[in-house]
């Protein structure tokens, strides 16, 4: 269920050595991972229903990070029940986007739907940042921001029209 | 379903999406990033399963009937995470964003190109070149952007 984020793009201190270049095909095999899981959950949506296909990607995740977090020792920080509410409510979120992901693929293809994803990512922060959405402080959004989002608009345009 | 009210909402679903990745940051810098895929993970599979009980229409198909490759989905998603987490603090996060895209956007055109895992094949065009050219620029604007004001 885990996808890319563009929101860090910027908060990088890269180490120099020679573990960055040994890591690096791993992290872009790993991005090939989310388009292979968006490859299989098309297809599975289609036969079983797009619900059913998205609990396949929850059941089986919960129950490996479960005996991951089982066989790996104790973890400091604070219990789950001590946090604030609103923490948890990630839960709720995710579902919807894999449901949209089963959706979507099997009509406008995996790469389009990652851009359309992607889109979606850097569009929200750029009209969050402009109209200061959700209580956020609003802040002028910079000529290179606008750049960005219109070129989005111009890939989803081409999208579109397939 | 109209192709236009589809891209309206897989644009609408990478927001939410981006929501949820930055509630779930803080989550878990506080408990660590298992525990708080855990806990995404936990209750995004009980309020499926909500949804299934009473939304969800019968197939002649279940998930027990599907070839077992087919559900290895989840398993692509955990690796990715391991991977971040163990990538991230030595890669820095804007290369290992821009990795992640790069490979993400690669193997969807490969699979789309293909056809493969049983997805239509969606041969690649001009128009969809010119589209990932542009999303590749909009993430440098981006980047430009955020670096100018920090």
């Amino acid at each position: 269920m885990q996808a890319s984020s563009v929101e860090g793009v910027a908060q990088a201190r890269p180490k120099r050595n020679i573990l960055k270049l040994l890591l690096l095909p791993l992290v872009i095999l790993a991005g090939m991972g989310l388009s292979m899981e968006a490859g299989l959950l098309g297809p599975l949506g289609e036969q079983v229903g797009h619900l059913w296909a998205t609990l396949s990607i929850f059941g089986v995740g919960s129950a490996l990070l479960f005996l991951l977090l089982f066989f790996s020792g104790a973890r400091k920080g604070p219990a789950l029940s001590e946090l604030p509410r609103w923490q948890l409510i990630g839960g709720f979120l995710g579902p919807i986007y894999v449901v949209v992901l089963t959706l979507a693929t099997p009509h406008i293809g995996i790469a389009m739907t990652m851009i359309a994803i992607l889109s979606g990512q850097v569009g929200k922060s750029v009209l969050i940042d402009h109209f200061g959405w959700f209580g956020t402080a609003r802040k002028r959004v910079n000529s290179e921001r606008w750049i960005a989002l219109a070129l989005i608009v111009v890939a989803l345009v081409l999208i579109a029209r397939g | 379903m109209n192709l236009i009210l589809l891209l309206v909402v897989v644009v609408a679903a990478g927001a939410v999406l981006s929501v949820q990745a930055a509630i779930n940051g803080r989550l878990g810098q506080t408990v660590g990033v298992l525990r708080s895929s855990l806990v995404t993970f936990g209750i995004g599979a009980l309020v499926t399963a909500l949804l299934i009980f009473f939304f969800e229409p019968a197939h002649a198909v279940s998930l027990l009937d599907v070839p077992k490759w087919q559900l290895t989905g989840a398993l692509f998603g955990v690796v990715y995470m391991i991977v971040m987490v163990g990538a991230v603090p030595v890669v820095g996060t804007a290369v290992a964003t821009v990795a992640v895209i790069t490979g993400q956007l690669a193997m969807g055109m490969l699979i789309d190109n293909f056809g493969w895992l049983g997805n239509p094949a969606i041969e690649l065009s001009g128009s969809r070149i010119v589209a990932m050219v542009c999303l590749a620029l909009a993430l440098v604007f981006m980047y430009r952007s955020n670096t100018r004001s920090e």
